[in-house]
């Protein structure tokens, strides 16, 4: 079980107070881990980011060639445009830039969270989450 | 006494989290959902497979 369903509660438990920025840290021997990050970033070129995000964490690990095309499919993208992005790896670019900074970060594995720059590493639980939120959200109020 | 204990309890707390490290991570025009100006950013890197 990812940790998904934990960010997403966080996210409308704290609606309007916080906020989520994900970058991308594939993992260079996993098949489909780069070919994912290009599908999320081409959604995001068509300002569906949040809805593909959403799907694949939902589907993996299931993140081929064809299933990502059905998944496009399936929250309405324009086909000829994220297909080409795909097979172009136009996101390349960006993906690497988000690796170079996890190395830079001494990051090795995933999901690492920063939370105003404090680091939480794994699968934590919501409480764990929901502590630190809630000391920032205080310390910002000070 | 006890009240005495609690505050340096609290103290010790604040003190505490105040030196817990932070990392400075760019935002820089990374993909996201939510308030570009929330109270509290969390950035997650990511491998969906």
């Amino acid at each position: 079980m990812g940790v998904g369903p934990t960010v997403d509660k966080l996210l409308k438990d704290y609606k309007g107070k916080i906020r989520l920025v994900v970058k991308m840290n594939p993992y260079k021997y996993r098949d489909f881990s780069h070919i994912a990050a290009e599908a999320v970033l081409a959604a995001r070129d068509q300002g569906k980011f949040w809805e593909m995000h959403q799907l694949l964490l939902k589907k993996s690990p299931k993140l081929d060639r064809n299933s990502l095309i059905k998944y496009a499919q399936e929250i309405g993208l324009d086909l000829n445009r994220f297909i080409e992005s795909l097979d172009t790896k136009k996101n390349t670019n960006t993906i690497e830039r988000d690796k170079q900074l996890a190395t830079s970060l001494d990051l090795y594995e995933t999901p690492v969270f920063f939370i105003n720059g404090r680091k939480v590493t794994g699968n934590r639980a919501y409480e764990y989450f929901k502590k630190i939120i809630d000391e920032e959200i205080k310390n910002e109020k000070r | 006494m006890k009240l005495l204990v609690l505050i340096i309890f609290l103290l010790t707390v604040s003190v505490s989290s105040a030196q817990e490290k932070r990392f400075e991570v760019p935002v820089g025009d990374s993909p996201g959902y939510g308030r570009a100006n929330a109270e509290v950013t969390m950035i997650e890197f990511i491998d969906y497979q």
